[in-house]
């Protein structure tokens, strides 16, 4: 199908970019994990406090890492108005969508590969079995975060202040995927599981499916030269 | 011989405001199979708006375009892999070799991107030994016939080139001339706005002078030229292309 | 620009309203009687009902007037999302403080993160970004599509706000007018119920009045700018 050839080939273009300069990996990386010393010296977390502030922690340092990675979606279009070169071409603009979200779900998903274990060993947490349950629900988390950080990545692109202006409106509409995955991720350090959090995670699976549709049908209009 | 597209191009009542100023006012045109049109005029016309609409890069405030009748706007996107853009050193990714750049707008364009056909378009602009490098290694000079190979391998019905003269040495040009020939010769549009009213002309088969947004010449070529000297005359100190 | 509310109908509109929120203030303040509980801490609730509710009536006419703009590209529907998006922050903002009000005699405390008040707060910080936006972009149908988008992606996220928040928070006392056990009228005293009714269509009245003001500025700054584009022919 011609949206999904399409989106493949920008994102392979955008992963082959990144991989050679690794621009925005490695800042979203390093300021990730500098958040993790922050919160130490801010929260004087000692080992009694730490687990129940764990999945917020986590969830905010994930939060400012994406926003420094949506910051950037754009930029290896900036130089040369390659966007013009894209908008110019017989590019679904869905694909578009589709494929700059994919690219900062890949980075934000690799940079929470290496935070969440790091931040186990830095805090000395012992729960190792639940990490991958916990990665799972950030994953899901992180969709719905890239999803509309994609689109209103795309609607600021020309606004003046835009760094200031996508977390200012993208923030308010995140609470639902902020309170679902920090619940979720307080269900699974408590219980091991899901439990009775399992609400919140429909929630998030709903959040997730809505706007990935809402995304493809009107990202054609957030997208100007 | 022609093989291409058969693009017939109609303007009405074209317009194109930004913020209070119109940048081009009811401007009607029309364009046919094979032609090659000269878009001149003084800074601040509004060519490079005029392009940008024809291309479906921007939208009208006013009026609309239509290519073999099927109008020209923001789903149209089976229209836009017949139209193409040039400007000097832009729609390239720095960060990609020449060939990559290649290979990625032919497959988005789905055209023909096979090795072989890669290959004989950097063949015919000169740049096989520069295939593997980064377009950021390039002289503007060269990225230009990058361009025009990319182009040339993305097969479209109406090309725009927006002041093209500006980067090439004599044989850039003379490769310039010559593709933009044989794609009338293919029954394409060619549409190329420049400052280079001697170059342009003895390429072109017709002419169109904007003045502040407004369409004020639009004549097919003819010798002696007369009118157009006369047309031309009010811009420039002196007189005389 | 054509205005789309007559003047005299404005006019009209504006005396209705006024008629009918000084009457309900005096209904709410000083017929009905104090709530068996909170005594007369309660009568802001007169007042800080139908705000809240017009508040989200503010939203929905954002997410109507945005996706007729991005349908029709019609200059009237963007003013009409712009003006209910101006007139939706001064009620919201005038909902919290009547939240926080109502909070000091009751909890001892300005402001809590119950239910209510945080979503009334989210929802003002929405509307703020949507604002805020508009202003940013420069170039004007860029910042309407870009306003339009926005104010749709907001509307449909706002029933996930409300869910997500709600769960999280069940402090707030559960609405004593939507109990689903029991009928609207069986909690609430006659006087009061009337005094909320009066009230909420008075604020409804007054909000009306307020957005055809601000939209027909809209429609006259349009009428000015394209003038002054047509002079430059």
């Amino acid at each position: 199908m011609k949206l999904l050839r399409q989106t493949y080939l920008l994102l392979r273009k955008d992963l082959v970019l990144e991989l050679r300069r690794r621009e925005s990996l490695l800042t979203m990386f390093f300021f990730g994990t500098l958040l993790l010393f922050v919160f130490h010296f801010a929260f004087d977390l000692v080992p009694e406090k730490v687990t129940e502030m764990t999945p917020a922690l986590l969830w905010l340092a994930f939060l400012f890492t994406g926003t420094l990675g949506l910051t950037q979606l754009f930029e290896a279009e900036r130089t040369n108005h390659c966007l013009d070169a894209l908008l110019l071409s017989p590019m679904d603009r869905g694909a578009l969508f589709l494929a700059k979200t994919c690219f900062n779900i890949i980075l934000m998903v690799a940079v929470e590969i290496v935070v969440v274990p790091l931040f186990w060993i830095l805090f000395n947490l012992r729960s190792w079995e639940a990490v991958p349950l916990l990665l799972g629900v950030a994953f899901l988390g992180t969709i719905g975060f890239c999803v509309l950080g994609t689109l209103l990545s795309g609607v600021t692109l020309k606004a003046r202040a835009r760094e200031l202006l996508l977390p200012l409106v993208l923030f308010p509409l995140m609470v639902p995927v902020i309170l679902a995955t920090i619940r979720c991720m307080e269900a699974i350090l408590r219980n091991g599981n899901m439990g009775d959090a399992l609400p919140w995670l429909r929630l998030l699976l709903g959040f997730d499916v809505i706007f990935v549709t809402v995304g493809i049908l009107i990202f054609d209009w957030t997208i100007d030269v | 011989m022609p093989s291409g597209l058969a693009l017939q191009l109609t303007a009405r009542d074209l317009s194109k405001a930004y913020g209070l100023r119109w940048a081009l006012r009811d401007l009607n045109l029309d364009l046919v199979p094979g032609e090659c049109v000269a878009l001149l005029g003084p800074n601040g016309a509004g060519k490079t708006t005029l392009l940008k609409l024809l291309a479906g890069l921007i939208y009208p405030t006013r009026g609309d375009i239509r290519l073999n009748g099927v109008q020209l706007s923001r789903s149209s996107t089976e229209l836009r892999s017949t139209i193409g853009f040039l400007t000097p050193g832009e729609h390239l990714y720095e960060n990609l070799t020449v060939r990559e750049n290649l290979d990625f707008f032919t497959a988005l364009y789905n055209k023909n991107h096979s090795l072989v056909a890669i290959a004989r378009a950097l063949e015919e602009v000169e740049l096989t030994n520069w295939s593997q490098e980064y377009v950021s290694a390039l002289s503007s000079g060269m990225k230009f016939r990058l361009s025009i190979a990319k182009w040339q391998l993305l097969e479209v019905g109406l090309l725009l080139l927006d002041e093209p003269y500006g980067v090439l040495d004599g044989s850039g040009i003379n490769l310039l001339e010559a593709f933009l020939k044989s794609q009338c010769e293919k029954g394409n549009v060619v549409v190329i706005a420049s400052h280079h009213i001697a170059r342009v002309l003895q390429l072109c088969t017709r002419a169109l002078i904007l003045h502040l947004g407004k369409l004020t010449f639009d004549e097919p070529r003819r010798q002696p030229w007369d009118s157009f000297e006369r047309a031309f005359a009010d811009f420039l100190p002196h007189g005389g292309p | 620009m054509q205005a789309t509310v007559p003047k005299n109908r404005k006019g009209y509109l504006g005396a209705l309203a006024l008629i009918l929120v000084i009457v309900g203030l005096y209904w709410g303040l000083i017929h009905a009687p104090p709530d068996a509980y909170q005594g007369n801490a309660q009568r802001i609730m007169y007042l800080h009902i139908p705000s809240i509710l017009t508040a989200y009536l503010s939203f929905f006419l954002v997410f109507v007037g945005s996706c007729l703009y991005l349908w029709k590209r019609e200059k009237r529907d963007d003013i009409l999302a712009h003006s209910a998006a101006e007139i939706g922050v001064l009620f919201t903002a005038l909902t919290i403080v009547e939240g926080s009000i109502w909070g000091k005699p009751t909890w001892g405390v300005w402001w809590t993160w119950d239910a209510r008040l945080t979503l009334t707060a989210i929802l003002l910080l929405i509307f703020v970004g949507y604002l805020m936006l508009r202003s940013l972009i420069e170039e004007e149908s860029r910042a309407a599509s870009a306003a339009a988008i926005l104010g749709i992606i907001g509307f449909l996220d706002i029933p996930l706000i409300h869910m997500s928040v709600y769960w999280w928070r069940t402090l707030h006392q559960p609405p004593s007018i939507l109990r689903p056990d029991k009928a609207p009228w069986d909690n609430i005293h006659p006087a009061m119920l009337t005094a909320l009714a009066i009230n909420f269509v008075a604020f409804i009245l007054l909000y009306f009045y307020l957005l055809s003001l601000r939209f027909r500025l809209g429609e006259m700054t349009e009428e000015i700018k394209t003038r002054r584009m047509d002079r430059g022919r």
